[in-house]
């Protein structure tokens, strides 16, 4: 059944497969920016949004534009670029249209092409061939999962930054790292719940 | 109009040079590739009819002894013996499991089962590829479905020990090699009673 | 005489601030994204190590020699794109020459496009410098990563599959520490590492 498939890649997209606690892509921001919940939960927006739309847009120049030409071989290079693409237009749009989101949100969107995430999400929608309406769920669920695994850390961080006493070596990129880590622990309890193709 | 021209003569070197990097990388691993791809394809199955190969004779060894079938779009693989051998595939706990099943010419033992492609967890679920818990399969008969017990207690012809503290794994691989039996075996029974 | 000694020092000194000052991961914090998920395996970890070098030093011999032609209003894109080419070849030669490692560590050869370091490098480095400083400040930067991703697998390895390079290095009767090849010992190894190099360091927050 459709609906049960797109159920299970949406829920393992969260859950047992996060692209961040499974995967561990998406981290150099999670180092920056999950120190607070603001930051953190800024970001996730952004790339729930951005992410969304690049995946929409590669998957029908894919497969519809380079896998009939069998160009496949530098979807690399043109997935970058849309993706680079994307991103610009939308600063301009904000801009112009909606200057309080851009007031809110701006400064993360130049920080998301580089983001690991946003160029995954295509690459995987390739590898595991997904069609149209499963990259949708896919995208969706994984930006989803990024943005609960920031938000999570950086609620963390914030409150241990104000009870602990970390030594000074670990301060920083140091803690949010083992935060991460009981994290990702805690997320393997969800494994089992759905099987992934 | 200098900086336009500055911008054309940049835009035709860079590509060219790109350009050049790609024709040139993909000319030259692209057979590569696609060889190696086949050879794995093909060690797989030879593996799984218990056939003995070396490394650098597989093609060879595969040409002699294997015969390529197709019906329905199923594509499966007939030895002298008239043992049969189809490629599988399904979900796994992690990801995708696939690889080659093996069976006898009665369609009912199996004769081997080899796994190409598994992501299970290290050290457990992915202990489903190694070589001793694969060999349990071997004589195996799976007309009824094969069943997955706890280890030690199967006796019957049709039981597999799962892997202790990867039960998940363990399930998910039975259900992928029972449901492909299921659905190739009859076209094979069809293909080869003609 | 005195010219070609100032070279070598400033040579010595762009190879050293890239292996330890500047160290994309330590310091700067780059590059994290594939240093956990790649570093379960040292032979994942060479590979990984000696793609992204190689990667570094195509751009950052093609930058540097470009680097008076590239328009600056299209210079992110231009990054961009000459990453993803080499990137490309890195991902075509793996897949042809070591299949098994190419299917271990595959999406995350496509993803060195988005590794920080190298566009860290490219826009602070190689888009004002020669040849010659560029591609040394690569091979130090490559070094860098390739080194501290080779130390954490060689800890992941060595506790989650008792081996190093496939060898068994643990006796036979070590219990196996799963998360170790698992995505949280990951974390947790990477950020000993980040405490031992920064106490070392003397650094302080951020």
């Amino acid at each position: 059944m459709l609906a049960v498939h797109l159920l299970t890649i949406f829920l393992a997209a969260i859950l047992t497969h996060n692209i961040a606690l499974t995967y561990l892509l998406g981290m150099c921001p999670f180092i920056s920016l999950s120190r607070s919940l603001r930051t953190a939960s800024g970001m996730g927006f952004a790339v729930i949004f951005v992410i969304t739309l690049t995946a929409l847009i590669n998957w029908p120049i894919y497969n519809l534009i380079l896998v009939p030409t069998g160009s496949t071989l530098i979807y690399y290079v043109v997935f970058i670029i849309v993706i680079a693409a994307t991103v610009q237009l939308v600063e301009m749009i904000m801009e112009r249209f909606f200057p309080v989101l851009q007031a809110a949100f701006g400064i993360f969107l130049p920080l998301i092409t580089v983001n690991c995430t946003v160029l995954a999400v295509s690459l995987f929608m390739v590898i595991r061939k997904y069609n149209f309406a499963s990259t949708i769920v896919f995208a969706v669920g994984s930006a989803l999962g990024w943005t609960l695994a920031i938000v999570i850390v950086a609620a963390i961080n914030e409150k241990l930054k104000l009870v602990g006493d970390i030594p000074k070596g670990m301060r920083g990129p140091g803690i949010i790292m083992v935060t991460a880590g009981i994290l990702a622990l805690s997320f393997l309890g969800f494994s089992g719940m759905v099987n992934v193709q | 109009m200098k900086d336009k021209i500055l911008m054309i003569v940049f835009v035709l070197v860079l590509g060219s040079i790109l350009t050049t990097a790609l024709v040139a990388v993909n000319y030259l691993t692209t057979p590569v590739i696609v060889k190696n791809e086949e050879i794995a394809t093909k060690s797989s199955i030879l593996k799984a009819l218990n056939i003995r190969f070396d490394p650098g004779n597989v093609e060879q060894i595969f040409a002699d002894n294997v015969e390529v079938r197709q019906r329905n779009g199923t594509t499966y693989y007939l030895t002298k013996e008239d043992n049969i051998a189809f490629p599988y595939s399904g979900s796994g706990l992690w990801g995708p499991i696939s690889g080659i099943i093996a069976i006898a010419p009665d369609l009912e033992h199996l004769k081997g089962i080899t796994i190409i492609r598994q992501e299970e967890t290290p050290g457990l679920g992915s202990r489903i590829a190694e070589a001793a818990y694969l060999a349990q399969f071997q004589g195996k008969v799976f007309t009824k479905g094969l069943e997955l017990v706890q280890p030690g207690r199967g006796g019957r012809d049709n039981q597999i020990d799962s892997i202790t503290g990867a039960t998940m794994t363990s399930d998910a691989f039975i259900s992928i090699i029972n449901e492909n039996l299921k659905e190739v075996v009859p076209v094979i029974r069809q293909g080869e009673s003609q | 005489m005195k010219s070609s000694t100032l070279a070598k020092g400033q040579n010595l000194k762009t190879f050293l601030n890239g292996v330890w000052r500047d160290h994309p991961i330590f310091s700067m914090i780059l590059g994290i994204c594939s240093a956990l998920a790649v570093s379960n395996k040292v032979e994942n970890a060479i590979a990984m190590g000696a793609g992204v070098t190689f990667v570094l030093l195509a751009t950052g011999l093609l930058i540097a020699m470009l680097r008076r032609l590239i328009p600056t209003r299209v210079r992110m894109i231009t990054y961009m794109i000459v990453i993803a080419t080499f990137v490309i070849v890195v991902d075509r030669v793996l897949k042809a020459l070591f299949p098994d490692i190419s299917q271990a560590i595959g999406p995350y050869v496509g993803l060195i496009i988005t590794n920080c370091i190298i566009m860290g490098r490219a826009e602070a480095f190689y888009i004002q410098n020669r040849i010659g400083q560029s591609l040394i400040d690569a091979l130090a930067n490559g070094f860098g990563y390739t080194y501290t991703l080779v130390s954490v697998a060689v800890v992941r390895e060595l506790l989650g599959f008792g081996t190093i390079l496939g060898f068994q290095v643990m006796p036979e009767g070590f219990t196996k520490w799963v998360v170790m090849a698992m995505a949280p010992g990951a974390f947790f190894v990477l950020a000993i590492f980040i405490w031992i190099g920064r106490s070392l360091a003397g650094m302080e927050e951020e």
